[in-house]
């Protein structure tokens, strides 16, 4: 090794880290900041049509179920608790207790999947009647795209968890999967008010 | 064998690429990669260079009949699509994902396979797009498609479905390359450069990529609105089903007047470094440029009204429009002032670099006038969708972006190949290019205020527009030739320029600080920062280190994002070829989604899938 004048020292250093310290958790907030902007967008789209229109939603359209809308809401916020002890699990990096609490998030994301289609399903109009519909099934849908996704990365990492080889920072990567599942759930709820709730109001 | 021989050869081998067609298609080298946007961003300038040679030459003298109005309509969509989907914003980007590193002192950005795969899926994108005009079924409705032109009940081809994603790939492309670059600059600055040490450009980077993950949401959003609409039959933008067009262009304005500095910022950073540099002195007022960086970026998203003048928006809002174009002068002012007192107080070079600056003064400062008279409703009235908007954007777009990114080409030529460029070759480029520029676009003012429309494929010989059109056309074969030369420079240069060793210009940060090219992994021993000029105040044996990183893992330091005090060390992905099987079948889903909407389920999935391969741990743990 060749002598320097001045030199900082890195090999004590630690080579793993969570939040601010991880890669991935900067990468997840990138792609939060995206998805939360496409998010905002429908929710523009929505209103700047909304205030276009005389009558919004246009007459003879009926309103999606108040009920079924507030039941996919409730699980959503409900999920909240196994995905907030997956986060302390994967922080004490307890193995076992977050390969439990990931296959329990599996389960619940399945359900909330299953829900979502139904509420899908039971829209009372369809994307190509009216811009009305257009933005309502837009917004469902993007939102959908997001916790398909993130029901991927949850069986992605309960297969790691139960077969592969487990670095520190897997722990790390399951804490950060936790954080993005609180963001779509939070980013859920104002749009579920513009959605179901505002056409009641306004 | 001595040490410092040892290290290196650990060294490449730890951050080599392989050799032969297996380490072409796998690596992750951010040089490799920001080079190959840059290469590839130049193939599809030629593109759109060659298309507005055709238009020029269809408008060369009057009842020309040369390009039919169909293909004149798809050749300016291609022709401006190419330039800022194609061409200027990878440019930038690129010049950004090679010097970015280099110039904070580390040795790969953070998510290289990322980086990787934003590369690829550009290539594509850029290729598909092209293969719509091959085919019949180039985009027709302009590069800002505008609805109802780009609905299907006016553009019945696959044109504007094309247009549509070609913006997606592009878009997904740019996001990943500009998240990328945030937290590498954010993270993994030298040891010792806080905040108030970033050299200039990077700071352009940070806040250009800041923009680029706002704007492009935006118009990635939008044009999935637009291709919903002639896919599946959504009305979005279409009035009798409670639709509206003009929620179009509020979303692409809302992306396209940020786009136009998502350009012009990198090159203001790109100006600062070629200023400093050939004025032999810091540069004047560095907080000052900082501030003024950061402002454009957050009011450029604050005046796309502008755009829209003639849409029959309310007054009130107009003018609020007008204020904040006006404000958003300010602050690209400001670093004007501070780079004319930069030079002034400096022992300004007049080397080629030097040249392209005061052609970018020049060109940029009178589109920049033009643009305040277009702030003002009744004049943008007037000249609304005439020849006047075409000199003015040119303007604004060739002096401030292409001069400024020729200028920085040839000044870290020596740093790309360890040769440097030949100055005569360059002194003619520079010379033919700003003749040419405004030999075409100064007379398009005038033709402007005398009312020729834009985006009409002739005129009649009785409006007496046939002189100064012609005088155009000659102009810009002059400015493609000055493009040419510059071309042939970069490539003969690589064969016979004469060795540059590493710092050339004798600059000031550190990507001189270390060979040319730079060896894989960047720097030997990465370096600490204690000044913005690490290069000026300490001599080469006298700069401090970091030690104790190993060199045979892909390891980097992790710094804080204020003071940049090591954090942890943290081991970086290396080459896959997962980046490029994902990128395949992201093209493969999004050309079908075209025809079909389930495209969207099989992008989704053939691009998954090698994801997950990508990120699966080895059985050390390691990626």
């Amino acid at each position: 090794m060749i002598r320097h004048p001045k030199t900082i020292d890195a090999s004590a250093l630690p080579t793993e880290g969570f939040g601010v310290a991880s890669s991935t958790w900067w990468g997840t907030l990138g792609f939060m900041v995206i998805e939360g902007s496409t998010l905002v967008l429908c929710a523009m789209a929505y209103t700047y049509l909304s205030r276009r229109s005389p009558l919004w939603p246009p007459s003879g359209t009926p309103l999606p179920s108040l009920l079924i809308g507030t039941v996919v809401v409730a699980v959503l916020l409900v999920s909240l608790v196994p995905a907030f002890l997956l986060h302390r699990a994967a922080k004490r990096m307890d193995r076992g207790a977050v390969l439990l609490l990931l296959l329990i998030g599996a389960v619940v994301e399945a359900i909330v999947i299953v829900l979502r289609a139904y509420e899908l399903h039971a829209l009372p109009m369809r994307w190509d009647g009216t811009a009305y519909g257009s933005t309502v099934w837009f917004t469902l849908g993007a939102h959908t795209t997001l916790l398909v996704l993130d029901f991927g990365e949850s069986l992605v990492f309960g297969v790691l968890f139960l077969k592969g080889p487990i670095a520190k920072r897997h722990f790390a990567d399951v804490a950060d999967s936790a954080m993005y599942w609180f963001f779509i759930v939070l980013t859920w709820v104002p749009l579920y008010f513009m959605l179901y709730v505002s056409p009641h109001l306004f | 064998m001595t040490a410092a021989v040892a290290e290196r050869d650990t060294l490449a081998r730890t951050w080599g690429t392989r050799r032969g067609v297996v380490g072409w298609l796998t690596t992750v080298d951010h040089k490799t990669i920001g080079l190959r946007f840059i290469g590839t961003a130049l193939f599809f300038l030629a593109l759109g260079g060659a298309l507005a040679l055709m238009m020029r030459t269809q408008l060369a003298r009057p009842d020309n009949h040369l390009l039919s109005p169909q293909l004149y309509n798809q050749f300016f969509t291609m022709h401006g699509t190419t330039m800022m989907f194609l061409f200027a914003v990878p440019a930038m980007m690129g010049l950004g994902v090679y010097l970015v590193p280099l110039m904070i002192g580390t040795r790969n950005v953070i998510f290289p396979r990322l980086l990787a795969y934003a590369y690829w899926v550009y290539l594509f994108g850029g290729l598909f797009l092209y293969s719509g005009l091959l085919t019949g079924n180039g985009p027709p409705a302009g590069w800002f498609s505008y609805t109802p032109l780009s609905e299907s009940m006016f553009d019945p081809t696959k044109g504007s479905d094309i247009w549509a994603q070609t913006i997606t790939y592009t878009e997904v492309s740019m996001l990943g390359v500009a998240v990328t670059l945030i937290i590498t600059i954010l993270k993994q600055r030298a040891p010792g450069m806080s905040l108030n040490r970033i050299p200039l450009f990077v700071w352009s980077m940070l806040v250009t990529s800041f923009m680029v993950v706002f704007a492009m949401t935006t118009i990635a959003t939008a044009s999935m609105m637009l291709a919903a609409d002639r896919l599946i039959n959504t009305r979005f933008f279409v009035e009798p089903a409670g639709g509206d067009p003009l929620l179009w262009q509020h979303f692409f304005w809302l992306f396209g007047h940020p786009e136009v500095y998502i350009i012009f910022l990198p090159a203001t950073g790109l100006m600062s470094h070629l200023i400093t540099t050939f004025s032999r002195r810091p540069v004047f007022g560095y907080t000052a440029i900082v501030f003024a960086t950061i402002a454009t970026g957050i009011i450029s998203f604050g005046v796309w009204v502008h755009h829209m003048f003639a849409t029959g928006l309310p007054q009130l809002g107009l003018s609020f429009f007008t204020a904040s174009s006006l404000i958003v002068t300010i602050p690209t002012a400001i670093q004007l002032f501070c780079w004319i007192a930069t030079l002034w107080s400096g022992r300004p070079q007049w080397r080629v670099p030097l040249l392209f600056v005061l052609g970018f003064f020049f060109i940029l400062v009178r589109g920049g006038l033009t643009g305040i008279m277009l702030a003002s409703v009744p004049f943008d009235l007037q000249t609304h969708d005439t020849f006047f908007v075409v000199g003015h954007l040119h303007d604004v777009l060739i002096g401030g972006a292409v001069f400024p990114l020729l200028g920085a080409l040839f000044y870290w030529y020596p740093k790309f190949t360890g040769r440097m460029p030949s100055e005569i070759a360059g002194r003619w480029a520079f010379a033919l290019i700003f003749i040419g520029q405004n030999l075409t676009f100064f007379p398009m003012h005038i033709l402007g205020l005398h009312g020729m429309p834009r985006r009409t494929y002739t005129y009649l010989a009785s409006t007496g527009w046939g002189t100064l059109n012609q005088l155009e056309t000659i102009g810009s074969y002059i400015l493609a030739l000055g493009v040419l030369v510059t071309v042939a420079n970069l490539i003969l240069s690589a064969f016979r320029g004469r060795m540059a060793g590493d710092n050339p210009w004798g600059a000031e940060t550190l990507e001189w600080a270390t060979a040319s090219p730079p060896p894989p992994g960047n720097f030997v021993l990465l370096p600490v920062v204690g000044s913005r000029a690490p290069n000026w105040d300490q001599r080469p044996d006298d700069r401090p280190v970091v030690t104790g990183l190993p060199l045979d893992r892909r390891e980097v330091l992790f710094t804080t994002a204020l003071d940049a005090v090591p954090a942890r060390r943290i081991e970086l992905p290396g080459p896959s070829a997962w980046t490029l099987v994902a990128a395949v079948g992201t093209t493969i889903g999004l050309v079908m989604l075209i025809f079909n909407p389930w495209g969207l389920v099989v992008a989704a999935l053939l691009a998954a899938a090698p994801f997950i391969a990508w990120a699966w741990p080895k059985a050390d743990g390691s990626s």
